[in-house]
């Protein structure tokens, strides 16, 4: 299930019926109960996103800068000229967010599917093994990144140190122009690989065993059964742990702030679009463009939920 | 039964909730007369303060309020609330030449410049020039400097020693000893200074003004490619691209170039004077017996290091609590507390705490040589002088990272220069 | 179908009690000695680099700054308690720790109090749309309501005291909250409900009374995981926590000074961030799976 895609309701019926209702504001209460209960959540959420919405929107379409009290004019479509045609920063910065993204989750998802296949099936310790999956998914981003900050670090980590035993040079790592990005990748996949394993771990969990034991049956080999009966069924759910992940990993804040501060680094070799649009509000103080790099990477973000729900729906079917 | 009263814990626990948050929230109304919000970064400076505030209360009658954040998180922080115009922060640390400029075009500093001359005893002409001049703003006093730096030359006695070489004088002097003992020691660099693209900046900056350049010439346009300025990135690009540590990072600001330093394995590191504790304190530095301090190496314009107020104390211009406020910065930049925190290690701005022997009895001998001399030439600024700083230094940034990746210095710089140049028209605007 | 989110947490349980028959409904493991060898060495492995990281965290935070720039020391050094010292005393965590519950706690029960009655209505009345507009809290980014949520807030006179945080929290709690809890009332079978109310109860009165109750397990859940989710924000706490508000992943900034970066208690705090959200995690893991799972195997 994703976001653009609420819960199928396995029980919806039409509302109105109220036995055993008494007059009264009970009563009301009762006949009204559908948005008396749905309308707090949804105001709530409203309020807190429209105003900012609307003013986000508002200031993309100004020259905005310094301060957002400052008199600023307005501008058109300009701040989204700028951005567009910016090949400095904004793209590569679309690139960077997609291939983190991109990379993050592939990873996460063979990764996540080997070990899952590995879980599938009891073993004694199976809970100390549970129990090891779950750590690194709960573990506050921040401090995740602090940690491999100093892990990573060229002269004192313990990469470089566990390389340097087997003859390998040290590294730069977050601190190289071409390894920051990938060394980030790689926190990412080790914190959120869990969260994938487990989804795939219930998905496999509730697969039907006919269809397995008839092509063992017919003499298909393990593989042979992953890959033609397994995995394509397992794809509902596949798709279900990229679209939870994907909205987490375009938005990756934390940990490339924790590691590379503002501006992702002397290149901005780790700065993402979220990166990009802080570093412009808060760095550079300009409202205007970075209201307009929001508005395009929010529609990135839903665009790619959106081609994933119908890539899920086509695959469910 | 048990159905019924897990609801009802549930609602107990809600109201409980919202109730105590109400209190929470009241408490936070101290708008009060008694209450000064006081808003300071990570640093030395402010540990000295901390355990001093008791004081300051006991003194004034006035309670403090403290937060305490991280540089870079105290300025998002001012970003968002001093934007939204909030009257939360009464007295604000900045850094003057990085965000002063900034914050007083868009109003968020109140003007101080009728207070700074009210109290003989404060002496508001007690402060140096280069720091005075930093938080200035338009003719207007905004800011009182607490913290000032300039660029000296860190070195290791040992290495200079074992090689033969005197402690270089002039900038031909330090590359010729920096080859010399990277020839002599395969784990040794010669030199490290900071490589990131922004944070070099500040550091370079001395070296471009002893090469006679600047970033802005005395008409104010882009002159980060004149020959002063591709000489000055050359060379020091050069230092870390020929005699600095192998594969060497573009990416170090001073705690991983420090680290090098303090690991052993540099023989001469160019860096602010007010972060020398971490270079001669035994917990922190395997080199602390045998590092030595000397004024920075003079170019062809002479030894011309910044000196400046790396922080400065501020009203926050939306506060409705102005004069509790000034009453904060008065005391905590007194001479009295100048004397201590410079005492704890932090360079101040007071010349008469430099003047006091008293003043420098903590620092290392040829440190506070080194200091007296670079704040008699020292320039007032180490980075553009502008309103987004932030962007600038990435921009004039570029050739220096350019210049240690063995890439063409000069294209670098030409390229720096007419992006330097649109940034400053832009800001005219 | 929909129930199977619940399952697997049951699964999980009586596999660990080792249950003969219920290994044996699972399926038949794979008889190759080879495989067996591969799988233990594979589950060592992911084992090792799952906690490696965080072991080297927890050793780091007893070393001195000396022993940590020290590579000769990595394993055998003299721990020292001082960085927690530090973290503890000297920088008052027991406040931040304070403030990290608090916001955490509130928010989370707020949220529910929001969340499950609106989660049982677009349930139960398949408000697809309405869902939408909850959800979308989620996709948002971040950095584009932080200066406007100020703006608001400082003008209502709302900051300072802990109300923005919380409110900035509900935020990333809600969505959450109402996903879990929708795909938890499908799964829940109508007819209880429907028998109350031949019973003469009102559709509301059985919801509270039926399956509200029927719901606790559910409601931890996502009660759980939007405290871990609080606890761990960032974002949100960086630009709108104030003196009184300051959280824990910020605090963990002081460590991180212009003079020095001090390891050893930056370690130690980060150890301080991490510890209490990985014992309430290992004390509820049935739940957290479930929740993280929630709606992930339905067509």
């Amino acid at each position: 299930m994703s976001v653009l895609t609420p819960p199928r309701s396995a029980h919806s019926r039409r509302a109105g019926r109220t036995p055993g209702a008494r007059p009264g504001f009970s009563a009301w209460a009762n006949r009204h109960r559908k948005w008396l209960f749905a309308a707090p959540a949804m105001i709530f959420v409203g309020v807190l996103i429209v105003f900012p919405l609307a003013w986000t929107v508002y200031l993309s379409l100004t020259d905005s800068q310094g301060s957002v009290r400052a008199a600023s004019e307005f501008v058109g479509v300009q701040n989204y000229l700028t951005v567009l045609s910016d090949v400095e920063r904004f793209w590569p910065a679309v690139g960077r967010t997609l291939s983190f993204t991109g990379v993050a989750l592939a990873c996460e998802v063979v990764l996540g599917m080997g070990i899952a296949l590995l879980l599938w099936r009891p073993f004694r310790g199976e809970k100390w093994v549970r129990v090891a999956i779950l750590l690194p998914l709960v573990a506050t981003p921040v401090a995740v990144g602090m940690m491999w900050r100093l892990i990573f670090d060229p002269n004192i980590g313990f990469i470089n140190q566990l390389l340097g035993m087997v003859g390998i040079p040290p590294q730069p790592w977050l601190s190289g122009q071409d390894t920051a990005l990938g060394t980030t990748i790689f926190m990412d996949v080790w914190q959120w690989t869990p969260m994938v394993v487990l989804i795939l771990l219930a998905g496999l969990t509730s697969l039907s065993e006919e269809p397995d034991e008839a092509a063992r049956m017919d003499g298909a080999n393990a593989f042979q059964r992953f890959f033609f009966i397994t995995l394509p069924l397992m794809m509902p759910t596949v798709i279900v742990a990229i679209l939870l992940r994907g909205i987490d990993a375009l938005k990756t804040f934390d940990i490339l702030y924790a590691t590379k501060g503002k501006g992702g680094g002397s290149f901005h070799e780790v700065e993402t679009l979220n990166v990009y649009a802080y570093g412009l509000s808060f760095d550079y103080n300009q409202y205007g463009l970075s209201s307009a790099v929001l508005i395009l990477f929010f529609m990135i973000i839903i665009g790619t939920m959106w081609l994933l729900t119908m890539r899920k729906k086509a695959v469910s079917k | 039964m048990k159905r019924r009263s897990i609801v009802k814990y549930a609602a107990v626990a809600a109201a409980l909730s919202l109730g105590l948050t109400a209190c929470g929230g009241g408490g936070s109304d101290a708008k009060a007369g008694g209450t000064v919000r006081v808003t300071l970064a990570n640093h030395v400076w402010t540990e000295g303060i901390k355990a001093a505030i008791p004081e300051f209360e006991k003194a004034s009658g006035l309670k403090v309020e403290l937060t305490q954040l991280g540089e870079d998180q105290l300025s998002d922080q001012y970003n968002v609330k001093l934007n939204a115009g909030s009257d939360e922060i009464d007295v604000m640390m900045y850094r003057p030449l990085q965000e002063g400029k900034a914050f007083a075009k868009n109003g968020y500093l109140a003007d101080l410049t009728s207070k700074v001359s009210q109290d003989a005893n404060w002496d508001w002409k007690d402060y140096q020039e280069g720091p005075v001049k930093a938080t200035t703003v338009d003719g207007k006093v905004v800011g009182v400097p607490i913290i000032t730096e300039r660029e000296v030359l860190y070195y290791r006695k040992d290495l200079l020693q074992a090689v033969g070489v005197q402690v270089p004088k002039t900038m031909e002097e330090l590359e010729a000893a920096a080859k010399k003992i990277a020839a002599s020691n395969p784990d040794t660099a010669g030199f490290v200074a900071r490589t990131g693209k922004s944070a070099a900046v500040t550091q370079f900056s001395s070296f471009l003004y002893s090469f006679g350049g600047d970033f802005t010439d005395a008409s104010g346009k882009s002159a980060v490619n004149s020959d002063a300025a591709k000489k000055a990135y050359a060379f020091y690009g050069g230092l870390i691209k020929n005699y600095g540590p192998k594969n060497v990072s573009t990416d170090m600001s001073w705690p991983e170039a420090m680290a090098i330093f303090t690991q052993g394995k540099a023989a001469f590191y160019t860096e602010a004077d007010s972060l020398y504790k971490n270079a001669t304190d035994p917990a922190k530095s395997k080199v602390a017996d045998t590092v030595g301090f000397a004024e920075l190496p003079a170019g062809p314009a002479g030894s011309k290091p910044y000196n400046i107020p790396s922080w400065g104390l501020a009203v926050n211009q939306a506060s409705s609590n102005q004069d509790n406020a000034w009453k904060f910065i008065q005391w905590a930049t007194s001479k009295e507390r100048t004397l201590e925190a410079q005492k704890a290690g932090v360079p101040g701005p007071r010349a008469s705490v430099w003047a006091d022997p008293a003043g420098t009895s903590t620092y290392p001998k040829d440190l506070a040589a080194a200091i007296a001399a670079s704040a008699k030439a020292g320039v007032g600024h180490d980075r553009p002088e502008v309103i987004t700083v932030g962007k600038a230094r990435e921009i004039v940034g570029g050739p220096i990272v350019a210049s240690i990746t063995g890439g063409d210095a000069s294209a670098a710089a030409d390229t720096a220069n007419s992006a330097f140049q649109t940034f400053l028209d832009g800001e005219k605007k | 179908m929909t129930v199977l989110t619940e399952d697997t947490g049951n699964t999980e349980t009586r596999t660990s009690a080792a249950e003969p028959q219920q290994a044996r409904r699972r399926r038949k493991p794979l008889g190759t000695r080879a495989y067996k060898v591969f799988r233990v060495a594979a589950l060592v492995a992911v084992v090792l680099f799952l906690i490696a990281p965080l072991f080297w965290m927890l050793l780091a935070s007893f070393k001195t700054n000396v022993d940590i720039y020290d590579t000769g020391k990595s394993f055998l050094f003299t721990p020292t308690g001082e960085n927690y010292a530090n973290v503890l005393q000297r920088n008052n965590y027991f406040v931040f720790i304070f403030n990290s519950f608090w916001v955490a706690f509130v928010s989370t029960v707020l949220s529910l109090v929001l969340g499950v009655p609106a989660a049982y209505a677009m349930s139960r009345f398949t408000m697809h749309r309405s869902a939408l507009v909850v959800l979308m809290a989620r996709v948002i980014p971040g950095v584009s309501l932080l200066v406007p949520w100020y703006y608001v807030f400082s003008n209502l006179k709302m900051v300072g005291g802990f109300e923005v945080l919380i409110l900035s929290h509900m935020f990333v709690s809600l969505p959450l909250i109402v996903y879990i809890m929708m795909s938890y009332f499908d799964s829940l079978p109508l007819e209880l409900e429907e028998s109350a109310q031949v019973d003469g109860l009102t559709p509301i009165g059985a919801f509270r009374r039926i399956t509200l109750p029927l719901a606790v397990s559910g409601i931890a859940t996502a009660g759980i995981l939007s405290f871990i989710f609080s606890w761990n924000n960032f974002m949100f706490a960086l630009v709108l926590s104030g003196s009184k508000t300051k959280t824990l992943p910020v605090a963990i900034f002081d460590f991180v000074s212009y003079a020095s970066i001090d390891w050893g208690g930056l370690m130690a705090a980060a150890t301080v961030v991490t510890i209490p959200i990985m014992i309430i995690a290992l004390f509820t893991q049935k739940y957290i799976v479930s929740g993280l799972t929630a709606g992930a195997t339905k067509g």
